[in-house]
């Protein structure tokens, strides 16, 4: 029987790294819709497979380890595997090729008045930190090693949490974030990291926020891209794995009560047609399954466009050349567990980083619902949806 | 990381109230020099925790080189002298390692070859 389930990104990262997507087969033709917050997907379910209560009570405890809370600061899983760990391998290299200032930021630093103090939220590699001389920055990032290439040019950085800024409040002249939000996973990260930035400017000082648009310039690189879904249908499409049997289970834990069931109607292609509620063929569910798929969908998002199907959840890939892959067991480890792959036809270990682009309109939305906060400027710049903001 | 930085620094454990100024434990600091900007230092001037500052000159082992009371504005901006010595506090002293201590929690964010490490555990957020 088929059935459909929509899961909160934070539980699909947790699921992965136990191993648990491995006997979800996807199904030609059906839609896996993802929002901000879940994604959506289904899988065939043996009728005669058995669900065991004492797997439940074994992942429960497992579970408690895992932020699996509502805390918005709290970081989950999918930003640990695959944002803060993936930067933490790739940074030397990333730190190299990232050099050139984009215009539009360059402006906005320049524009500042002498003696500013400019906070770079996310600074990454430091490129932009003092850049317009005349004022004095201070960068943080959540990465270790970037920081310390950072450091080691003689920049002011520290390590610190978008989400969670270490800094006074009303301290700094201005504030830039440049790609930074787009790889937050779930939208109250997202709008708390813009809260953090008003916080911790003066009234009236300026914060440049940038993220990558779903709607990219070179539409054909999003073909480079992995949707979400399509990376987690990867991990788990593999019908001849071992696993296949009783790991069902196992999935079906994370997610709490309501059942959702997909009619067996296909659903085309551009995924226009929505999944129908109804009965399943060919039988009865499993009641211990049924009663545990959920529809919820968390701080869901709706796309500026209208089209609520749009996929804005991706993973990007960094290839990092053999040559300059670290030769430490980690590098092996990670290999092992599925967070790189070799690519040799490319002479490069290929990374993924998790991306949550942003539709037109959306950086606004998540400004709207902000107090003490007005848009001084938007606008779309070479493939990136980017805001001025002024704390009132 | 350099005492302006550390100015600016607060505990951001969840239901902190009083978590500034960090005290600063310094093991390791050096000097190194900067360009002497006076516009840069009376613009920064007021936003500067004049005991907050005083505090951390003095775990570096300064005891005397910023006067105990903030000046009036007007003063630093005439007296050279101690425009450079608010300057040298500022901007040239570099805590290389060490680690700074919340006040209400203690909690100790370690600073490693000057970079503070301020990130939080996950009971902390």
């Amino acid at each position: 029987m088929l059935l459909c389930v929509t899961l909160p990104v934070r539980s699909i990262s947790h699921l992965l790294e136990l191993g648990a997507f491995r006997p979800l087969v996807s199904v030609p033709g059906y839609s896996t819709r993802a929002t901000s917050e879940s994604v959506k997907f289904c899988i065939m379910v043996s009728s005669t497979e058995t669900m065991e209560v004492s797997k439940f009570t074994k992942l429960n405890s497992a579970r408690k380890s895992t932020p699996c809370s509502t805390n918005v600061r709290a970081t989950p899983d999918i930003e640990k595997t695959f944002v803060h760990r993936v930067y933490d391998a790739i940074a030397p290299h990333f730190s190299a090729t990232r050099f050139a200032k984009w215009p539009k930021v360059a402006s906005f630093l320049n524009s500042l008045s002498p003696g500013s103090i400019i906070l770079d939220a996310g600074c990454g590699n430091g490129k932009y930190l003092g850049f317009n001389p005349n004022c004095f920055y201070i960068g943080c990032d959540i990465s270790p090693p970037l920081m310390g290439i950072c450091a080691g040019k003689g920049h002011e950085v520290l390590v610190a949490d978008a989400v969670n800024l270490p800094y006074k409040t009303n301290f700094g002249d201005a504030a830039i974030s440049i790609a930074v939000l787009h790889h937050l996973s779930t939208e109250s990260r997202r709008r708390n990291a813009i809260e953090e930035l008003i916080r911790v400017v003066r009234k009236g000082g300026l914060v440049l926020i940038t993220v990558w648009a779903v709607e990219q310039e070179d539409s054909s690189l999003l073909s480079k891209w992995t949707p979400l879904s399509d990376k987690y249908n990867e991990a788990w499409v593999r019908p001849s794995s071992p696993r296949l049997h009783n790991s069902v289970a196992l999935v079906l834990e994370q997610i709490p009560e309501t059942n959702e069931v997909c009619s067996a109607t296909e659903i085309s292609k551009d995924q226009n047609a929505l999944p129908e509620d109804g009965e399943e063929d060919g039988g009865n569910d499993d009641t211990l399954a049924a009663s545990i798929f959920n529809g919820v969908q968390e701080d869901a998002v709706s796309s500026g466009s209208g089209d609520v199907e749009t996929n804005q959840e991706y993973f990007v890939p960094w290839h990092l050349p053999y040559h300059r892959a670290e030769v430490s067991g980690r590098l092996t480890t990670e290999i092992a567990n599925g967070l790189a792959k070799k690519d040799d036809k490319k002479g490069a270990v290929v990374y993924n980083r998790y991306y949550h682009v942003f539709v037109e309109g959306e950086l606004q939305r998540l400004v709207a619902g902000i107090d003490n906060v007005k848009t001084v400027e938007q606008f779309y710049d070479k493939s990136n949806w980017c805001v001025v903001l002024q704390k009132t | 990381m350099r005492l302006l930085t550390h100015n600016m620094l607060a505990c951001n454990i969840k239901g902190v109230t009083n978590g500034y100024p960090l005290r600063l434990e310094a093991e390791k600091w050096v000097e190194k020099e900067v360009d002497f900007n006076a516009d840069f230092l009376r613009g920064v001037f007021p936003k500067i925790d004049w005991p907050a500052l005083v505090g951390a000159a003095r775990a570096l082992g300064f005891h005397d080189l910023l006067p105990v009371d903030a000046p009036d504005p007007s003063v630093l901006a005439s007296d050279d002298e101690l425009l450079r010595r608010f300057h040298r506090a500022l901007l040239q002293l570099h805590v290389e390692e060490g680690g700074l201590v919340c006040p209400e929690t203690s909690r100790r964010f370690p600073i490693n070859k000057g970079i503070p490490n301020m990130l939080l555990h996950e009971d902390e957020v």
